[in-house]
């Protein structure tokens, strides 16, 4: 962390508006009654109840987009609108799947898992680690007993998976190493450390060398026995001790990053991980109950973010019921993928498609937050506006026959359900059905697509609000 | 003057430099194949027998003969070749294409974006590095040489009218009212970029119907040959960088059959680029670069399971350069007797680079804007033997 506080790495460019209006808050403040969320006013009265809480359809979006890593589908919308039950959802995102299948992608992030340049963990030992790195945040381990357990790993990548800390690294120097231990516990850029302490951090490491068996890509992580001094363990020994504050402010800082595009780890958050025993998800539960989270994005300050590039691929492939195609520029051994499988669940970050690309897959070279771009460019909204398979596969929606025989009406609120997870407003309703009954020929057949269409445009279905 | 665009012809997976720029007819069949070199039209200089359309106008390009650096790997190799920077220290550079298409954006005032790739992404590491997703290529994806070149998102889908698209954009517009417009400006100004290229002319550019079959045929039938025809009408329409991303060139095993068809298909489309853009006088804007990451063994290897193979060789190897402000008939370096060696005049790929930055007018030592709070500079200095500042123009 830089003087401030601040994780060197974090971008502001990914979050719009939100942070002035935000800093007055206390963020911790109790979240409004259920029910209070309940009056709505125009001209936002979508998004914002008049007191500028999100109203119930925003949020239960959102709570799935951070806790699940997809919007929820028209049932759990519509559910969540009748029960409000804020503290049952976030209860049973936690404990789901999608909630590890998710957060497992954001450490994956963070701890470089890829298996093609400039990490060179290969194709099998990406598997073994992502699946470690999913059973910490599934089982909910403390960051604390995770880290050591990196820290002191050695054995064989296809076997030991916590060894893989060290091979993620794209220089396996004693410097190296050091570097990324800094940046993943410490949030520290270890260019920037003076040069004392960046001796002392890389003494560390010196002991640290990794060799190749003769299977082929399997390589062991061990410790020179013929050099005395110390070893990674003793760094973690350093980090749970004397810099235990920066340690678990680094952690804090990602995840208040992550849910609500904060520059600076609050304080009360830091405290809540700390008596939580460094667990994660007490610390998002906190956060998720909290009245900061519960704020509309139009004046109540919550900050906007387009959504990452493996969620909106799947959102539009859910919605569409549309299979992916992976290509993996990872050879020997190759990985195929099954079509199916969510883009939140690629292992490898070697293992990309065009969607992915465009959209700003993070790389995993750095480890940096700020890898994750998730600018809006003139390229993707192009492909949106404009692709022909975006265009064939809304109309697997929209050409259904069951489904065109309804009311225009109905077909309007079902589309608002599905994409936006909230009702068509009446003036939406009004305005959409005016125009539909002035079309003629192909335009009108075409019109339940391109409310879909326009919808997949707008900003309320690609930025999370 | 300097050069307006760039086209960037990568031959991923290291094509031997012995097939293409730095033939040795005299070396030991273990080394050639017994395989020879050919006149061009200028005296002494010479091209392997597999490229006849080139060595008709050699005198529009230059060989480099002493490319040299010390990266086995492909990507390791790609990405110096690329950034002009060795891996690692925690950043990621951006490819010169993507660099290109930063320094140009104030100046090139066209739709489409200003780097294009034909037809697939490099992939094996971020192009753009820390300058962010804005600078990052169209990768067209589509086949040029099937009868309709279709690049996805660039021509509307469905056989929409122009009067039917603008509908759809105003059914959008009254249903898109999230949020506060200040708030919004990126995803706006992005918004009618795209729509600038939905609605005006830009999407031409990729039809190559629109060329006569005569001109397709010229630059024969075959993916790299429309490839390199539509790079030329994106030189045309003004966009400043484009690859074109050419795979096979990884020749481990049966190299002597895979060459052959390779150079058979390049030599024909290249000559035919250099030719097209001499004739239409967009050859001194305009620079060639051809290319891959590295070279190759040059005493093959006959045994089995390799069969005739040539493996991957960084230490020296060839490239070309052609147009804008490099002037053609020349060779730079001089290898030894079997291309393994750099006998006169290394060049690094940051020199290599640096060439084509200077020639564009950036200065290869200027600063490069980043978002990681650093001062960087657009490239490491020059090595002592400099920039090809002997062939520029």
């Amino acid at each position: 962390m830089t003087k401030s506080g601040t994780n060197y790495d974090v971008s502001r460019r990914a979050f719009i508006g939100g942070t002035a209006a935000f800093a007055g808050l206390p963020l911790l403040g109790a979240a409004p009654q259920n029910g209070e969320a309940g009056t709505t006013c125009p001209p936002n009265a979508a998004w914002e109840t008049v007191f500028g809480d999100a109203t119930p359809a925003v949020l239960v979006r959102r709570l799935y987009l951070d806790l699940a890593g997809r919007i929820p589908t028209v049932e759990e919308a519509k559910a969540f609108v009748r029960s409000r039950n804020r503290k049952g959802l976030v209860d049973k995102l936690l404990a789901s799947d999608s909630f590890a299948d998710y957060w497992s992608m954001r450490f994956c992030d963070i701890l470089r898992v890829k298996s093609e340049f400039p990490i060179n963990l290969w194709p099998n030992a990406v598997y073994v680690y992502h699946r470690r790195i999913r059973e910490f945040v599934k089982k909910d381990e403390p960051w604390t007993a995770f880290t050591r357990a990196l820290l002191s790993a050695t054995g064989s990548d296809f076997r030991d998976a916590e060894a893989n800390f060290f091979r993620a690294s794209a220089l396996r120097t004693p410097e190296g190493l050091a570097e990324a231990a800094t940046a993943t516990f410490l949030g520290e850029n270890y260019a920037d450390l003076p040069e004392k302490t960046r001796a002392e951090y890389a003494k560390y490491f010196r002991r640290v060398r990794i060799k190749n068996t003769r299977e082929w890509k399997e390589e062991i992580v061990y410790l020179d026995p013929s050099q005395d001094g110390p070893t990674p363990a003793a760094f973690a020994d350093y980090l749970l001790g004397p810099a235990r504050d920066k340690f678990a402010r680094a952690f804090v800082q990602r995840v208040d990053w992550w849910m609500l595009g904060l520059e600076k780890p609050d304080p009360a958050h830091v405290a809540i991980f700390r008596k939580n025993g460094f667990r994660l998800k007490p610390l998002v539960r906190a956060i998720a109950m909290s009245r900061a989270y519960g704020r509309g994005s139009i004046t109540g300050g919550f900050p906007c973010r387009r959504l990452d590039a493996e969620v909106l691929d799947d959102m539009i492939c859910d919605l569409t019921n549309t299979k992916r195609d992976y290509q993996s520029i990872a050879p020997e051994p190759f990985t195929f993928l099954p079509k199916d499988r969510r883009s939140i669940l690629i292992e490898d970050g070697s293992i990309s498609n065009a969607f992915l690309l465009l959209f700003g897959r993070p790389a995993r070279d750095t480890g940096l937050l700020s890898e994750r771009h998730n600018e809006i460019t003139a390229k993707q909204r192009l492909y949106l506006f404009n692709s022909g398979k975006l265009f064939r596969i809304l109309g697997r929606i929209t050409d259904d026959k069951a489904f065109r025989s309804r009311p225009m009406r109905a077909i309007v609120q079902d589309l608002y359900w599905r994409f936006l997870s909230r009702p068509a407003l009446p003036a939406e309703v009004d305005m959409l059905v005016a125009h539909h009954s002035g079309l003629k020929g192909g335009a009108r057949w075409r019109f339940p697509r391109d409310v879909a269409w326009s919808l997949m445009n707008t900003r309320e279905f690609l930025y999370q609000h | 003057m300097s050069a307006k665009s760039v086209i960037e012809l990568w031959l991923w997976g290291g094509p031997s430099q012995l097939e293409t720029f730095d033939p040795k007819p005299d070396a030991s069949p273990d080394y050639n194949n017994g395989l020879k070199a050919i006149d061009t039209v200028v005296p002494g200089m010479k091209v392997h027998e597999w490229w006849p359309n080139l060595a008709k106008c050699a005198n529009l390009c230059s060989f480099i003969r002493t490319m040299t650096h010390p990266h086995f790997g492909h990507e390791t190799a790609t990405y110096l070749m690329q950034t002009g920077r060795n891996p690692g220290g925690g950043i990621v550079y951006p490819a010169i294409g993507a660099v290109m298409a930063m320094m140009r954006a104030k100046t090139y005032s066209g739709d489409l974006p200003p780097y294009v790739i034909l037809t697939g992404a490099k992939g094996r590491f971020s192009e753009v590095g820390f300058l962010g997703d804005k600078y990052a290529p169209l990768v067209t994806g589509g086949n040029p040489n099937q009868p309709k070149f279709v690049v996805d998102g660039i021509v509307p889908p469905g056989g929409l009218t122009k009067e039917e698209i603008g509908t759809r954009f105003d059914l959008l517009s009254r249903m898109d009212t999230f949020g506060r417009p200040e708030a919004f400006t990126d995803f706006i100004a992005a918004g009618k970029e795209a729509r600038r290229v939905i609605e005006g002319s830009a999407a031409a550019t990729f039809d190559l119907s629109q060329e006569t079959d005569a001109m397709r045929d010229r630059y024969g039938r075959t993916w790299i040959g429309q490839s390199l025809l539509a790079a030329r009408r994106l030189v045309e329409y003004g966009v400043p960088y484009i690859t074109v991303n050419m795979s096979g060139w990884d020749s481990h095993k049966r190299h002597f059959e895979t060459m052959k068809q390779r150079t058979a298909d390049t030599d024909k489309a290249v000559a035919a680029l250099l030719s097209d853009l001499h004739e239409r006088k967009l050859l001194d804007s305009t620079i060639l670069w051809v290319s891959g990451e590295f070279g190759r063994t040059t005493k093959f290897d006959r045994n089995p399971p390799w069969n005739g193979g040539r493996n991957h060789y960084p230490r020296c190897f060839s490239a070309l350069v052609a147009g804008g402000g490099f002037r053609g008939g020349c060779v730079v370096g001089e290898s030894d007797d079997t291309a393994s060696k750099v006998g006169k005049r290394p060049v690094t790929p940051v020199d290599f680079l640096g060439s084509i930055y200077e020639l564009c007018g950036i200065d290869p030592d200027g600063q490069m804007p980043n978002n990681a709070g650093k001062k960087l500079t657009v490239l490491p200095p020059a090595s002592t033997e400099g920039r090809l500042r002997e062939i520029y123009a």
